[in-house]
């Protein structure tokens, strides 16, 4: 039986024992294994770009897996180096490393953990709009430890990877170009809905932007509330790069039409009064639309 | 298909068009729905193709069959009045509508011609034979439902190589034009390699093939001692079928551009493959040209809602001679591009 004492010399003694050149090839391998990484993901982006939307798509797919494919071959070629150096020591080092990851790396390895689970459990890809945590964005790059976001806003939002075992992921294209939007217009409640309603689907469909198809229709709903009406599209885009492009122009065209055809936006005085039904329906969308219609009507008078 | 149509020329003047169109079954088909309207069934047709297919002529040949209870209404350019789909009093049985694609503006308050024109079709007690161009008839399909209205649908097949040559060589007397040998292709040994074009609509390019090939017109020729001429034919038309992939309308094109009257050789017959490059906003305006096969600026500035725009994206259309001006100044796109022009609509999944 080996005691304390004697194992802590003898991995003392190993680790003095470490050369330098032994260090650099070691970290010559995370060298290469990141940059070819970075270099095979641009390439394969400038590739994925030049692509149908479909094609995209499914080049982006792979990037991950050639990315963790090339981290599993460092490792080994690093593991086999540690093992070279520590021989059976390396249980004494686990035991060591264990503590560390306990104490100061368990958050990385959780990361890693979650990249390889992402990698491999797809809960969403490169190129999906996903929402996770607090944030909402394309998904720009998976790594081994996060996944980068690009927002509507511009940010680059670099998320753990280990979110994904916390929070809920909602993609929403999942691997498709193509992406539903859910577009909201509010109109005065005395204002003739059946035209309205012809001026918003053709707005729709006639938009640069729209992807139609027997799967993919375009969705018109209305609802009459207390004191306006909301009618509301839900219409694919062609790519999900242009989600807000399209829903402006869907906006600004009807809003054109509506004023040619005497369609009035809801009074100011009555979007103040809180709505009951529609609290339940706060979402980001319908908050914008409606800031955008009292402006609309500001600019109007 | 490769059975020609013995009739005679269709009175829209144009040369022998369906002489060669071997579209027999078609013609079947459209004049047996007629028939089935006379007995009071009543099918809407549509004949659907791309541009330059040669949809307008073989309407021009329906309503030559059917002269004495036909009446045919062709339209030029988009549709603004109600009237001009109004049918006169005299209007027969069989009402054939050419270029349908023009009764709509893709705007929000530009359906209301095509809306009308769907209550009339659903009303009358006639039949109606229409063409739409390929592209507006898959959007109009999937936006509004339109193959509902047309349950006889007729897709213009592609031209097999035989009719592509028949269809050219019908504009000349015969011998009048002079098959010439590429001087190099004289010395083409008996097995050589030849370039096949393919259009790759993934990546919206033409790439081309390599494809070993056997000298069989000059073997024939060296055998049987025929006329090297025989071989330089075949040669001129197959490059043409290739490169126009069966649509005479762009064959003709290419034909055209090679020809050096009275003589035309093999390599005269051009590859035409362009690079396109546009941003959205041109590559959408482009397909407004493709599908409308025709569109004056003022229709185009209409549609995308400012003209300082149209005049900044027609010029990148003609700069990368995708487009061309009519003599009615109406902009179409360019025949000999229209093959990638297409596989990069299909790319950008602007056409579908």
């Amino acid at each position: 039986m080996v005691d304390g004492n004697t194992s802590r010399e003898q991995l003392l003694e190993t680790l003095r024992s470490v050369d330098t050149q032994t260090l650099i090839t070691m970290a010559l391998i995370v060298l290469i294994a990141y940059v070819l990484g970075r270099v095979i993901t641009i390439l394969l982006l400038k590739l994925s770009e030049k692509l149908s939307h479909t094609g995209r798509i499914k080049v982006e797919l792979v990037i991950p897996i050639i990315k963790f494919v090339i981290y599993l071959i460092a490792f080994y070629f690093i593991f086999r180096e540690i093992f070279k150096i520590f021989g059976p020591e390396i249980f004494l080092l686990a035991g060591l490393l264990g503590a560390a990851i306990g104490f100061g790396l368990k958050d990385l390895f959780s990361d890693i953990v979650g990249g390889l689970v992402i990698t491999f459990e797809k809960p969403y890809q490169i190129g999906d709009k996903i929402s996770i945590g607090n944030y909402f964005g394309e998904v720009t790059d998976i790594g081994l430890r996060a996944t980068k976001l690009f927002t509507p806003d511009a940010n680059v939002v670099t998320a753990p990877n280990s979110l994904i075992f916390k929070e809920t992921v909602a993609s929403a294209n999942y691997g498709v170009s193509e992406m539903m939007v859910v577009i909201d217009l509010y109109i005065a409640g005395e204002s003739h809905v059946e035209t309205a309603m012809r001026i918003l689907w053709e707005a729709v469909v006639s938009s640069k932007y729209v992807y139609i198809s027997k799967e993919k229709p375009v969705i018109l709903l209305h609802k009459a509330l207390p004191f306006y009406t909301r009618l509301r599209a839900k219409a694919y885009v062609n790519d999900l790069r242009d989600q807000f492009k399209f829903e402006s122009d869907v906006h600004t065209r009807a809003w054109v039409e509506f004023q040619k055809k005497g369609i009035m936006a809801p009074q100011l005085h009555i979007l103040n009064i809180p709505s009951i039904e529609e609290k339940y329906e706060s979402d980001a969308t319908t908050r914008r639309n409606l800031g955008a219609n009292v402006r609309g009507l500001k600019d109007s008078k | 298909m490769g059975n020609m149509v013995g009739i005679q020329h269709s009175s829209s003047g144009e040369k022998d068009f369906v002489e060669v169109l071997g579209l027999r079954e078609e013609i079947a088909k459209i004049q047996s729905t007629i028939a089935d309207f006379e007995t009071g069934k009543k099918l809407n047709i549509a004949i659907i193709a791309e541009p330059l297919r040669g949809k307008t002529t073989l309407s021009s040949e329906i309503e030559r069959i059917n002269l004495n209870r036909a009446t045919k209404i062709t339209f030029s350019k988009i549709v603004q009045n109600k009237n001009e789909i109004s049918l006169p009093n005299d209007t027969k049985k069989v009402v054939v509508f050419d270029n349908c694609h023009f009764l709509y503006m893709r705007k929000p308050g530009g359906f209301d011609i095509f809306y009308e024109f769907l209550d009339m079709i659903s009303s009358q007690n006639r039949i109606f034979v229409t063409t739409w161009n390929i592209y507006s008839w898959k959007y109009l399909n999937e936006a509004f439902g339109l193959g509902k209205y047309f349950p006889v649908q007729i897709f213009i097949p592609a031209f097999e190589k035989e009719n592509i040559r028949l269809f050219i060589l019908k504009r000349y007397e015969k011998n009048e034009i002079k098959f010439a040998k590429d001087e190099e292709s004289e010395e083409k040994p008996f097995f050589y390699i030849i370039k096949y074009p393919v259009e790759l609509a993934s990546l919206g390019k033409k790439i081309f093939i390599p494809v070993p090939k056997i000298n069989v017109s000059y073997l024939r020729n060296r055998l049987l001692k025929k006329q090297k001429i025989e071989a330089a034919e075949d040669q001129v038309f197959e490059k043409l079928y290739l490169e126009s992939n069966g649509n005479p309308g762009i064959a003709l094109r290419i034909w055209e551009l090679g020809l050096d009257y009275p003589r035309i050789k093999p390599k005269n017959i051009g590859i035409f493959s362009y690079e396109v490059d546009l941003e959205y906003e041109e590559a959408f305006t482009l397909n407004l040209i493709l599908s409308y096969q025709g569109l004056k600026k003022s229709e185009i500035a209409e549609i995308i809602g400012s003209m300082v725009s149209v005049d900044k994206i027609l010029y990148q259309l003609l700069s990368q001679e995708l487009i061309l001006k009519n003599k009615n100044d109406s902009y179409r796109v360019r025949p000999e591009a229209l093959s990638s022009v297409i596989t990069y609509m299909e790319k950008l999944r602007l056409v579908w």
